[in-house]
């Protein structure tokens, strides 16, 4: 009977230990390609009162990477009218980090997005505005095309299905279907002037900011809590692995700092 | 001990079972037959995993495709979504043109070809997840090829930006091809619009049709589909008068409002379109509304499509093979000049190049599809006239990164030293000759009015010609479009140079370097051997001719005559 007993208990152990090793396996191969926001499973929209707010500033260190000019192959009249930078790293006075994405990881209760909010990525001289847009699942963005030539709007979601539109010259606005889930950040690209680049990120809650030019944030109306501060730039990294912990009082204010380096 | 054993076969069933159980939720549907042929016939290009990374993969481009995004080239499905099942066995089947993705229909059954269609679906989750079948491209109310059809498809290749990539008359060489990149990162070129026989989902209306309105996802080629269609909403004529009035410098107020109107009209239309993405509700009216605006999208896009396949001619052109030689034409006088239109009278033969891989550094994934050639000459000379498409203009300003050699385009003409007697005897090696010397004609971008002779014993070993002859050379490059014309003297002095008489069989090979593709030294595309002819002269000449050898032989027999008559007197 005790051998009997000895036997099963083996077996599970080794279902157990198959299983875990499987699970780790799993999660490995899904890591590691690029690093991502993370989103709270569910989340519930409803009425905040007298919430707290999170504000700060990120800030870069290390040698200051020089500031690419792009090289514009095409269209120069209208792309070439000022120079233009690559963005992938845009560090202000003071070493402040601009186009940081900065949210709560695991809120799961809070405020409703802000219906009335325009949504839009500007496609002017050849180049978009803003760098990192967020835009609420399910709410259309509008690509504007201030420029007079032809722009195609590439989105390379890979959860949500891909977009990859032409703006001709004369489309000034483009509205998109929202989309279904949360995903992000992706790239956006015009293939036609192959330098243009920026990144949206699609999001199921509204307490997501990003960086300015000075490097600051602030996230308002938290309900009173402790959470999971996170970030992601797009050249330094996330913050995936340890977050920063906040905790918000009720009409408070707490303030964090990030320093974030080359990845 | 009996006990203990019957613990361990219970532990090993359990390791197994749970390994099965893993098995069956990674691969539900897939049978094991689908498997075999995967892994015997697909593997070692689209990797294991099916992540694109077989062992082939690296020295191809287009990659093989990456089955983990589902994103698939080829589909009669509208923009964004999956396959049909269908789709798959059809590109499996027939393979596609232009990459290294190869036709199955000769070496797989039509059974493991749906087997191995139903494995290729359980990399990519999004196959699962889709309950409705994927929604397809109506091909209901084609409008037939006319004239007047590619007219407006013309009109609307430009107003909708095919332009930008594929060029004014559709080669490819639009000003964004240098930088396009595929989702995986890889540089990828526009299809060359006049040659269907490369296009991956094959060149009929239809197809082109299906390709521009679903896209070709992982592509750059954007999907042109309803709402992003130019002027969404708005019927021909509105549409016509709202470009008329953007291309006005300035709008009057009543123009204002009148392009307002139609923008609003537009902007409503497209909500529609986009509610109905969304799976949002419509009302009766609104799905008119969209119908509507969908059927004149429709129409354009058969017009477009007309537009795309007036462009190529009906099928690849033949090889110059068998009694296809390139046989160059008699002309008195004058060789025609580089831009004399005679040369429309003389059909062009076709020599198709491949990449040279038989030895280091090489060109694995060419560029160049074939150079067209046509040749005059006359009593004294002879001229040829070469056409080939590239898609970059590229004249040694980029610099390998491996060589440090500046890239450019250029084009190498190949005959043997001496032509060999009789079709039975050896000819050089076509790698540019060995043992026996090959001479050639080298022509650069960079120096587009000049061509250097070159004599060779092999690829690597090719040296100038010490004396350079007088060869005349023009060319051009336009709207994706080599053309190159040489003309030499029939013989010259110098031994190392090929000689020409009329009526004599030549070998002629042709070698061709794009500099954006990374061409250099050895790694370019060629041809093997291929025959060229001066054409014995015609009927005219001929007669000349005999008469010409009636009378000489006829002085002969009186020389003759007269010899023999003076010998006899002698003696006497
Ligand atoms: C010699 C390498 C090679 C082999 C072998 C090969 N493929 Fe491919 N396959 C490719 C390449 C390269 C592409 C991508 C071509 C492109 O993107 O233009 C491709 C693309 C595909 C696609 C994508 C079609 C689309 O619409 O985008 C499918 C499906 C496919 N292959 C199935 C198979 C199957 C099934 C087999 C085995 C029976 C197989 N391939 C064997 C090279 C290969
Ligand atoms: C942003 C650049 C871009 C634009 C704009 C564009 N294309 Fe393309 N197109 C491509 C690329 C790149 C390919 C090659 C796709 C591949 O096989 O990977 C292609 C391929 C094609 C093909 C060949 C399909 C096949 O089966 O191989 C057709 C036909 C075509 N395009 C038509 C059009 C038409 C018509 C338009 C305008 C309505 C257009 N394209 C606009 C980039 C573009």
């Amino acid at each position: 009977m005790k051998t009997y007993l000895l036997a099963s208990l083996t077996l599970l152990l080794a279902c157990c230990y198959v299983g875990i090793v499987g699970i780790t396996f799993a999660a490995d191969s899904d890591a590691g390609e690029m690093e991502m926001l993370i989103f709270p499973e569910n989340y519930k929209p409803m009425p905040v009162s007298n919430g707290g707010t999170i504000s700060g500033v990120v800030k870069f260190e290390g040698d200051k990477p020089e500031m690419k000019v792009l090289e514009i192959t095409k269209d120069p009249k209208v792309c070439g009218a000022t120079e233009k930078y690559d963005e992938s790293v845009v560090i202000g006075e003071d070493n402040a980090l601009k186009n940081t994405i900065v949210y709560l990881i695991d809120i799961t209760e809070g405020k409703d997005f802000d219906k009335e909010a325009k949504l839009e990525i500007d496609q002017k001289e050849c180049k978009f505005t803003p760098h990192v847009q967020i835009v609420p699942v399910g709410q259309r963005l509008t690509m504007l095309n201030n420029d007079r030539v032809n722009h195609n709007v590439h989105i390379f979601s890979i959860i949500n299905t891909p977009v990859n539109k032409q703006q001709t010259k004369t489309r000034k606005k483009m509205p998109l279907a929202g989309v279904k889930k949360a995903e992000g950040p992706v790239a956006v690209k015009c293939d036609i002037h192959g330098w243009m680049s920026a990144w949206i990120a699609y999001v199921p809650h509204p307490y997501f900011a990003v960086t300015n030019e000075k490097g600051e944030f602030t996230l308002e109306d938290v309900p009173a809590g402790k959470y999971k501060l996170g970030y992601w730039h797009e050249t330094c990294g996330t913050n995936n692995e340890s977050p920063a912990e906040v905790t918000v009082e009720a009409g408070g204010t707490v303030t964090q700092e990030f320093t974030l380096k080359l990845k | 001990m009996r006990i203990r054993t019957i613990a361990l076969l219970f532990l090993l069933f359990g390791i197994l079972a749970v390994f099965s159980l893993a098995y069956a939720q990674n691969a539900p549907e897939a049978s094991e037959r689908g498997k075999e042929v995967y892994e015997n016939s697909c593997a070692h290009c689209h990797g294991v995993e099916g992540r694109g990374d077989g062992s082939a993969a690296e020295n191809l481009l287009p990659k093989p495709r990456d089955f983990t995004r589902g994103l698939y080239k080829i589909r009669s499905t509208e923009a964004g979504q999956l396959p049909t099942d269908q789709d798959l066995f059809d590109i499996i089947t027939e393979g596609m043109p232009g990459s290294s993705m190869p036709e199955w229909e000769t070496a797989l059954s039509t059974n493991d070809r749906w087997e191995v269609v139903a494995y290729i679906k359980t990399f990519y989750d999004g196959f699962k997840e889709n309950e409705n079948p994927p929604k397809q491209i109506t091909l209901e109310g084609k409008i037939s090829y006319s004239p007047e059809s590619v007219d407006i498809g013309k009109e609307l290749y430009v107003e909708l930006g095919c332009v930008e990539c594929h060029g004014n008359v559709g080669r490819g060489d639009g000003t964004s091809a240098p930088t396009l990149t595929d989702s995986w990162g890889f540089q990828t070129w526009p299809a060359n619009l006049t040659q269907g026989w490369t296009f991956r989902g094959g060149p009929d209306t239809e197809d082109i049709f299906k390709r521009f309105i679903g896209g070709i996802a992982g592509s750059p080629m954007p999907a042109f589909e309803g709402d992003s269609f130019l002027n969404f909403g708005l019927t021909s004529e509105e549409s016509k008068r709202l470009i008329e009035l953007e291309n006005k410098d300035e709008m009057t107020e009543a123009e204002e409002e009148e392009s307002g109107k139609f923008y609003e009209k537009m902007d409503a239309a497209v909500d529609i379109a986009l509610t109905i993405k969304e799976g949002g509700e419509v009302s009766a009216a609104e799905i008119q509304t969209y119908n509507d605006a969908m059927k004149i999208v429709y129409e354009k896009s058969w017009h477009l499509a007309n537009y795309v396949k007036s462009l190529m001619p009906e099928k690849q052109p033949e090889p110059a093979i068998g009694n296809n030689v390139l046989r160059s034409q008699y002309v008195q006088g004058e060789l025609p000049d580089f831009d004399d239109p005679t040369w429309e009278t003389f059909k062009a033969r076709y020599f198709p190049l491949v990449g040279q891989v038989v030895i280091e550094p090489r060109q694995f994934n060419p560029t160049i599809d074939g150079v067209h050639v046509k040749s005059f000459y006359n009593d004294t000379e002879v001229a040829f006239l070469f056409v080939w498409d590239d898609r970059t203009h590229t004249t040694a300003d980029e610099t390998d990164e491996t060589t440090g050699k500046p890239l450019e385009d250029a084009l190498a003409v190949q005959f043997p030293v001496k032509v060999p007697q009789g079709p039975t005897a050896p000819k050089p090696y076509f790698l540019w000759g060995g043992r026996l010397p090959v001479y050639l004609w080298h022509w650069k971008a960079s120096m587009p009015e000049q061509v250097t002779e070159l004599t060779a014993k092999g690829i690597n070993n090719a040296e100038a010609q010490e004396v350079q002859g007088e060869l005349e050379v023009k060319s051009d490059y336009t709207d994706g479009q080599y053309k190159l014309w040489v003309k030499r003297a029939l013989k010259t002095e110098d031994k190392k140079d090929l000689q020409l008489d009329t009526g004599v069989f030549v070998p002629i090979a042709f070698s061709a370097w794009d500099g954006s593709n990374g061409d250099v030294d050895t790694k370019l595309t060629m041809t093997s051997w291929y025959t060229f002819v001066l054409e014995p002269v015609p009927s005219s000449r001929r007669f000349i001719y005999p008469p010409l050898i009636a009378l000489l032989s006829i002085g002969l027999l009186f020389g003759l005559r007269a010899f023999v008559q003076r010998r006899n007197t002698e003696e006497v």
